[in-house]
């Protein structure tokens, strides 16, 4: 036991805990719901999921930094609608274009909060909570009060999602739900074998250190909220294709699912440490209670919100208090150690 | 010695607004050799740290490296040209494992991230430095000398030709430095051009080929360690032109003792501290960074509990648990840290000065009276002689010495019996200092008790009627001000002679 533990580390534990907690409550859900294991729980979960993995990947980029992105319900809901606009003007444009504005597109949303954040050193919590007002607004101005809806839009677009891709186990995945998965993984291998993403870890941990070292701190916050707004983009995207009808209110309310999921997940909200794997966990976890507690007569609608709060408190408590005793173990387990061989050096 | 210094300053100033931190200065560093840099606190060592890690740009002069000029840009231009810095605080990265922090800055390596090569290469790193560590352990608990070892290991992983060492033994066990002394030799051996920076003057002259000694942002001599005595290096160190600014003043000390130490020990920390402190008397600490004194006065203040030894207040026998406890006892301590323990800065002098006392303002509705908070600010404004014009100025636009003298208004608003200062003029101009320094002899002349903690050694000597030096957590004597000297102190502070 002590041999894994020591190999896992915490963030591998922390998938371990996640996944456990997940099988957990779906176990528990089953035995009170009946009919729970349809075949449109995974389904619906899954689609659910393809989207909030997105922002939530996006939203750890930038809080691996020690800052934090408000904004991103906003680009989403902007990107989705500009999306909507110009494909359906479009309808025959290529997919690959598609998706290359809306990286683009989200990407420039977060190049300002990044240049504000980064270069006119204002905190990141006031910028993104001001440009989430700001960006919404301009949302408002840009649509004309007009809605985008799924007879404008090209089929090709809007069947994507449910595409299915292959068959696990009965379970069907689909384009978005795999689409989004890769994209969480190719994210996960650039964290964790680019170096310069390494230096997002870098910059969280010790702002002080990484100037000292040598690591430009501005450009990495910078370029995080960057790809955080390419990512919120795609997500903009994949919103438009899952639900083809956007009003000015698409992704309202999605800043506070990435945070919470990416919390849940394991990232440090004081930045350096976490991982997008563990995000996308979050995310699953957050989705799996929002949808099944709909179908729990005994929680009111009313409760949900307050059962999803009394979650992220949960597991940012658990994580503290885990994060800090494992600290003080190891302290104590190097010390002994070193005392051992002190002694040793000592004896003749 | 080679002819072309691997790195120099030549004629380098630096000002902050008025203050100069460093006044033509020059300093060649050849490869292959350990160059220690000794000088009291606040010489302008730091400064020239941050001179030659492109941290800070020259006012003035020239930085050399290889005998060609250059401009340092940052800490990564410094890096790049070979000159790397570690500290005594490490700055390691404690979410990243030690393998990563090592090569997190690595310039001249790709992309993508070669984590099996990047292993061994941490490995070798380490034990070419004699350690033993397990890169693959996050760098989070890490003791101070193992995070000092993965620093060096990052500095030597980029070809370092100049590693500068600041203060790197101040918090290491015994055995921790003589590791750490031996590294820095061998790196000299192997070309580096090493500079140490220590207070320990025993260690200077155990490790250094070279000594600079500088003084007030100047530099005063650069010797070769065989030409240099320790009597000598501390003369340069202490020497300043300045003299004796302070008028000393008369001792009103009583036979009443009011706090009474014995044996106080910080486990790992400060060990046996003793002494008597007399209603009236001004008792000064001195030493040198890490000495420890800021501790003591912290653990008798009760905000880190002392782990053995005894505390008689007023002849009882008391255990200082909580800073509340302390101020109810009738115990204050005014901190050296203005910013960050001692003043609100966008509040109003009024609001700092009650802000201790504050249930003394409230009016039977339990609200702040202001009338009475504001005159009591006034009266203090005169008492002190703080120069604003109005109290409802915000505390951070004053001055640093009008700054220290609302904080000390703050605590003398309480009616302490016994204040505790520490660093009461650090960053004052010498007016104010002498303003602070009546306000202190005034204080005990009503009655009240004071420790002061101070490195400047002309106050140490006007302002205490005895000094008690520290040296490295552990009390190295007690001197009665009359007889001592600038020399003597320093000399019992870098344990170079006993206390008399």
């Amino acid at each position: 036991m002590t041999g894994l533990f020591h190999r896992l580390g915490p963030q591998g534990l922390r998938v371990l805990a996640l996944l456990a907690v997940i099988l957990l409550l779906l176990a528990f859900f089953a035995s009170q719901i009946d009919g729970y294991f349809n075949a449109r729980l995974f389904s619906r979960i899954s689609g659910s999921v393809a989207i909030m993995a997105l922002i939530a990947t996006a939203q750890t980029l930038v809080i691996l930094t020690r800052n934090i992105d408000l904004s991103i319900g906003s680009i989403v809901g902007f990107t989705a609608f500009a999306a909507g606009n110009l494909v359906s003007t479009n309808p025959e444009m290529s997919a690959l274009v598609l998706v290359l504005f809306c990286c683009c597109f989200g990407a420039c949303f977060g190049a300002v909060n990044g240049l504000i954040v980064a270069y006119g050193r204002v905190p990141s919590i006031i910028v993104t909570l001001a440009t989430m007002a700001i960006f919404r607004s301009l949302l408002v101005e840009y649509s004309d009060g007009k809605s985008i809806t799924t007879n404008t839009l090209p089929a090709w677009l809007t069947e994507f999602p449910n595409l299915p891709v292959f068959t696990v186990f009965g379970l069907e995945f689909r384009a978005a739900f795999v689409a989004a998965l890769t994209v969480v993984f190719v994210v996960h291998l650039a964290l964790t074998r680019l170096r310069p993403m390494r230096q997002f870890f870098a910059v969280g941990s010790n702002p002080e250190a990484a100037e000292m070292a040598g690591i430009d701190a501005r450009r990495v916050v910078f370029s995080a909220f960057v790809l955080s707004g390419a990512l919120a983009g795609l997500a903009g995207l994949m919103f438009l294709a899952r639900f083809g009808n956007i009003t000015v209110v698409a992704g309202l309310g999605f800043e506070l699912k990435s945070v919470a999921a990416a919390v849940v997940g394991g990232v440090n909200i004081f930045g350096g440490s976490g991982t997008v794997i563990g995000a996308l966990l979050g995310a699953v976890l957050v989705d799996v209670i929002d949808t099944s507690l709909v179908r729990w007569a005994i929680v009111s609608e009313f409760w949900r919100e307050a059962v999803l709060g009394a979650l992220i408190l949960l597991s940012v408590t658990t994580d503290t208090l885990f994060t800090r005793r494992l600290v003080a173990w190891r302290a104590a387990r190097a010390h002994a150690r070193r005392e051992a061989t002190l002694n040793q050096e000592a004896r003749p | 010695m080679s002819a072309i210094p691997t790195l120099a300053l030549r004629a380098v100033s630096k000002s902050f607004g008025m203050t100069v931190a460093l006044a033509d200065m020059t300093l060649e560093l050849f490869p292959g050799t350990v160059h220690a840099i000794v000088g009291e606190n606040g010489a302008g060592k730091s400064t020239m740290i941050k001179i030659m890690t492109g941290i800070y740009q020259p006012s003035s002069g020239q930085v050399e490296i290889d005998g060609a000029p250059v401009v340092l840009s940052g800490s990564k231009a410094a890096r790049l040209r070979g000159v790397a810095a570690i500290y005594q605080e490490p700055m390691v990265f404690p979410d990243l494992d030690v393998t990563e922090n090592i090569f997190i800055s690595a310039t001249d390596a790709g992309l993508i991230l070669d984590r099996r090569s990047m292993r061994r290469r941490a490995e070798a790193l380490i034990d070419r430095i004699g350690m033993t560590l397990d890169v693959d352990r996050e760098a989070r608990g890490l003791t101070l000398a193992e995070q000092q070892a993965v620093e060096i290991a990052r500095a030597l992983s980029q070809d370092v030709r100049v590693l500068i060492m600041d203060e790197p033994t101040a918090s290491l066990s015994a055995h921790e430095a003589a590791e750490l002394r031996r590294i820095a030799r061998s790196l000299a051996a192997s070309g580096v051009a090493v500079v140490y920076i220590s207070h320990r003057l025993e260690e200077v002259f155990e490790i250094a080929d070279r000594v600079t000694v500088i003084r007030d942002g100047r530099h005063i001599s650069t010797r070769p360690v065989a030409e240099v005595t320790p009597q000598g290096m501390i003369a340069d160190m202490v020497g300043r032109a300045v003299g004796n600014y302070f008028t000393k003043m008369p001792s009103v000390a009583r036979d009443e003792v009011i706090l009474s130490v014995r044996g106080l020990t910080r486990a790992g920390v400060f060990e046996d501290i003793s002494f008597d402190l007399h209603r009236g008397e001004v008792l000064c600490m001195a030493g040198l960074i890490g000495a420890r004194r800021t501790d003591v006065a912290l653990s008798l203040f009760g905000v880190h509990a002392a782990t053995a030894g005894e505390v008689r207040y007023k002849g009882q026998v008391v255990r200082m648990t909580s800073p509340a406890q302390a101020i109810a006892l009738g115990i204050a301590y005014v901190s050296e840290d203005r910013r960050k323990l001692g003043l609100a800065m966008p509040l109003p002098i009024r609001s700092n000065i009650s802000l201790a006392t504050l249930a003394q303002y409230l009016s039977p509705l339990g609200l702040i009276d202001r009338r009475r908070e504001r005159d009591t600010a006034m009266a203090y404004r005169e008492r002190l002689n703080i120069r604003a014009p109005d109290v409802d100025m915000a505390v951070g636009v004053l001055s640093g010495g009008n700054q220290q003298k609302v904080m000390l208004a703050k605590w003398l608003a309480m009616k302490p019996d016994l204040l505790i200062v520490d660093e009461p003029t650090r960053g004052i101009d010498v007016g104010a200092k002498a303003e602070v320094h009546d306000l202190i002899r005034a204080f005990v002349r009503d009655g009240g008790t004071a420790l002061v903690i101070s490195s400047d050694l002309p106050e140490v000597l006007a302002l205490g009627d005895r000094i008690l030096v520290m040296r490295e957590g552990r009390q190295m004597g007690i001197i009665d001000s009359a007889r001592a000297t600038q020399e003597g102190i320093m000399a019992v502070a870098t344990g170079q002679s006993e206390a008399a």
